[in-house]
């Protein structure tokens, strides 16, 4: 063979790679961008079904309508019922503004594009599609309505849920907004400073304060060696960094179970010390931090800080929920939630069921275990923590009657003067209903005092209308 | 019966089945295309059987390219069909004269002797028909490409790249024939410097691509290709930092979502046709991509893949593929030297091209505002293709050596 003949093969095998490569890249877009890529909302193809595809009703776990659409000549008009209250969760669907909430997340569902080619085929011979799926949510419309009404008037989130299954029965931020009006007040609300499209329960990051104890407790309980009763002389000085107890009070001689109970950040302190950032960043990630939390809403990860070699007293104030760390409720919830379920941390989800017109379930979501944050037996000696919490220590107000009840409370320092007030816990303790993470943003007060009467309340009401 | 019609050694059969079924959709699917679609379909089959027919019978070559060829037009045909039906009538009577020229143009370069010897017609004639694009140019989509004469309009650069194919042959035949390499060199950048100045920069591009296949091959000198690769860098680089557009071509390709509105909607709207189709398409007539600007042309691989699919999408890129393998196997066949070249150099400029649109459309690499040969919209295009592969043909064949006779 001759040199040209040589240098052509060449030249062939160069463009054939060329060619192959177009054959990769097309189908690394189709099986990993595509589906993102087709939900945006300059894509037209998302509004020409709606021409003629009835959207489909979004209805509470008892077939409440929250969400419908009807027709009237030919155009669509979408009406959710209860004003603010599923803001966040339901979202909106406008031409103009796009969609967000389950409104955006389902939107392929409640419109009825199937991704199944065979059952697509079928519809197409049957005639044109005229109705979208139904969602039959976890959420119980009395529960939502109360936890609204509870934090009225604050800034924060409430996250309400099963810790057996991840059902979420309820969820609310404040401030929030009027999908049904918003078409007029779209510059209000986006240009409001107190940002209510933002889903806080979801994307809002806070310092957790104590009630990250739990974590730094989990990995104190997993790790044998580790010192559990310390001297409490009300503060105690880390390499120059003077880390206080709340009102400076001392707690003299403390264990791991009376640390928690009165939330001895002394203690808590020389724990992180002990531990060291590895093994606590590790037990922070077991419960999902730094993590993506598969959601059927937009969710932010919460903050582990990723860092080698944090300094002494970084670390002490970090293993007390102070410091860097940042944290959402929903992941809160879950936290409560796992110690609640065993160790065992469920997926949470809203949407129990997608069911078609004509009341066939088309797909149901099923319980999933989504981390295992320690054994059986640390997540046992937690909750006998959480419950002695309730019943002696900071999560006195929590107290329900006749049903025990264990919780954390936290009140996280911040950026601004005022505190984040903070209560995660679950009910009946011996057979957790409902687990749930309040934040109460700068709230300035304890988590004691204003975030654990509200849980209270929930909680009550929970266990009474889910009976 | 059916096993002698879907008969590999009838591959024309295939086409036709094809074609059947597609047309057969698209009557269905779509009211009041009724008796023009069945005047069209039987219309493009007849084309594609007879010509394939009488290329068995005249031509000792070759029989893949053009059969790949009328597969590729018929996609393309049923595409254009689907997103306007009156241009997809004009498309056939394209496809038409399209095979008339690809006759001619085999006929008259099988019979011409020493198509070799004439370097200096090539230029003078590729750099007339750039100067009277410069002064009678039109402008369209942003490049002075294109002429009109009368009714008709076309673009020159489809000639001159049949005439740059064989300026190239020819030098490499005779290398006496230009007194330095520099003034060979000197001359091929003229060409690339005007489509640069008429701001085509995708035909610049394959001008380019296919003077470095040919470089590679054929060039003794071998640091000259370095030399020209390193002056390619140069000014790829220089031309993005001074040229505006070729600038905007790159940043809507890293990230076109930031200008959704304005210069990233093409490209945008083009992933979400791709992304929509997913593997098996939405199905001839039932996807949306009539919401791309200039689909028809330019961004028929995109249309293809939302109503074929993925699967569709490979299929022609695997169409080319074969192509290129064809036509580098008749290039390896070529005795004589000059065809070898032309042969290598055509092959080069098709597979080229659709390589370039074909990428361009899905995001691979910036976007060249290209057609892709044999399927998009265009007669311009679709018939200077056919003369391409009519040339292509007559390399396929055995020629008379006259070089050997007259050396011996």
């Amino acid at each position: 063979m001759d040199k040209f003949s040589r240098r052509m093969i060449k030249v062939l095998i160069v463009y054939s790679t060329l060619f192959i490569s177009l054959v990769v890249y097309l189908s690394y877009f189709e099986i990993f961008q595509a589906e993102q890529v087709v939900n945006n909302n300059y894509n037209k193809r998302q509004w020409v079904n709606e021409e003629y595809v009835l959207r489909g009703i979004i209805a509470d776990r008892n077939g409440k309508t929250l969400a419908s659409s009807r027709k009237i000549d030919n155009k669509q008009i979408r009406t959710y019922k209860f004003d603010k209250l599923y803001s966040h969760i339901i979202g909106y669907s406008f031409k103009e503004y796009g969609k967000a909430g389950l409104e955006s997340s389902y939107n392929k569902e409640l419109l009825n594009n199937n991704e199944n080619p065979i059952r697509e085929i079928t519809e197409k011979i049957t005639g044109p599609k005229e109705e979208g799926n139904n969602l039959i949510l976890a959420i119980d419309h009395d529960l939502q309505s109360y936890t609204q009404k509870r934090l009225k008037g604050k800034k924060g989130a409430i996250v309400l849920m099963n810790p057996k299954n991840g059902e979420i029965y309820a969820m609310v931020s404040k401030p929030d907004f009027d999908p049904s009006t918003m078409k007029d007040k779209w510059a209000e609300i986006t240009e409001d400073k107190n940002s209510p499209l933002l889903n806080r329960a979801t994307m809002g990051l806070y310092t957790p304060g104590s009630i990250f104890k739990i974590i730094t407790a989990t990995s104190a309980l997993e790790n044998e060696y580790i010192e559990k009763t310390f001297q409490c002389e009300g503060s105690i000085n880390i390499n120059g960094y003077v880390l206080k107890d709340y009102k400076g009070t001392a707690h003299g001689k403390v264990d791991l179970k009376k640390a928690l109970i009165v939330s001895c950040n002394v203690a808590f302190g020389q724990i992180g010390l002990d531990l060291g950032e590895d093994k606590l960043k590790n037990t922070a990630e077991k419960y999902m931090l730094n993590k993506i939390i598969p959601f059927e809403l937009l969710t932010k990860n919460s903050v582990f800080p990723h860092k080698r070699n944090m300094s002494r007293p970084e670390l002490a104030a970090t293993a007390i929920g102070q410091g860097k760390i940042l944290v959402t409720p929903l992941n809160m919830a879950m936290v409560a939630s796992a110690i609640a379920n065993d160790g065992k941390m469920m997926k949470p989800f809203l949407v129990k069921e997608v069911i078609n017109p004509k009341g066939r379930t088309i797909h149901t979501n099923l319980p999933q275990t989504l981390s295992t944050v320690s054994s059986k037996n640390i997540a046992e000696a937690i909750k006998e923590m959480m419950i002695d919490v309730v019943k002696l220590g900071t999560g006195k107000n929590a107290r329900i009657k006749n049903v025990k009840v264990a919780g954390k409370t936290g009140t996280a320092e911040n950026d601004t003067e005022k505190e984040h007030a903070w209560f995660i816990g679950f009910a009946p303790a011996d057979d957790p209903k409902v687990a749930i993470a309040v934040v109460l943003e700068n709230e300035g007060s304890t988590g004691g005092k204003s975030a654990a009467p509200i849980a209270r309340d929930i909680m009550a009401a929970a266990l009474n209308i889910l009976k | 019966m059916i096993k002698k019609v879907l008969s590999y050694k009838m591959p024309q059969n295939l086409i036709f089945l094809v074609n059947v079924m597609a047309l057969l959709l698209l009557y269905f699917y779509k009211d009041g295309f009724d008796k023009f679609i069945l005047t069209s379909g039987i219309l493009l089959t007849f084309i594609i059987y007879i010509s394939n027919f009488m290329l068995l019978k005249t031509s000792s070559g070759d029989h893949y390219i053009f059969l790949i060829m009328t597969m590729l037009v018929s996609i393309g045909i049923i595409m254009i069909y689907r997103i306007n039906p009156s241009y997809g009538f004009r498309q056939i009577t394209w496809f038409g004269i399209g095979i008339i020229t690809f006759f001619l143009f085999y006929t008259v370069t099988k019979n011409i002797r020493g198509l070799e010897k004439w370097t200096k017609v090539y230029v003078v004639l590729s750099m007339a028909l750039f100067l009277s694009t410069l002064i009678f140019g039109v402008r369209i989509k942003g490049a002075i490409n294109w002429i009109k004469i009368g009714g008709l309009s076309f673009q020159p650069a489809e000639i001159i790249k049949i005439l740059f194919v064989f300026f190239l042959a020819s030098y490499y035949v005779d290398r006496e024939k230009m007194n330095h390499p520099y003034i060979f060199l000197g001359v091929v950048y003229g060409y690339i410097g005007f489509l640069f100045i008429q701001r085509d920069l995708g035909t610049a591009m394959i001008f380019y691509f296919v003077f470095i296949t040919i470089l590679y091959v054929f060039e003794e000198e071998r640091k000259l290709i370095y030399y020209n690769l390193g002056g390619a860098v140069i000014i790829g680089v220089l031309s993005y930092f001074l040229v505006n557009h070729v600038r905007v071509r790159v940043i809507t390709w890293i990230d076109p979502w930031r200008y959704i509105d304005n210069k990233g909607y093409q490209i945008t709207q083009s992933l979400f046709a791709i992304g929509s189709g997913g593997f098996f398409g939405t199905g001839i007539g039932l996807g949306h991509p009539e919401f791309i600007p200039e689909v028809h042309t330019d961004f028929i691989f995109s249309a293809i893949c939302e109503e074929m699919g993925i699967f569709g999408g490979i299929g022609v890129i695997l169409l080319f593929l074969i192509f290129l393998y064809r036509g580098f196997k008749i290039a390896l066949n070529q005795q004589h030297q000059f065809f070898k070249i032309v042969a290598i150099g055509m092959t080069a400029m098709l597979g080229f091209q659709a390589f370039i649109i074909i990428a361009g459309v899905i995001k691979m690499i910036p976007l060249t505002g290209v057609t892709l040969p044999f399927v998009s919209y265009g007669g311009s295009s679709l018939v200077s293709s056919f003369a391409a592969l009519g040339i292509l043909q007559v390399a396929s064949e055995d020629i008379y050596l006259e070089q050997e006779e007259e050396n011996g």
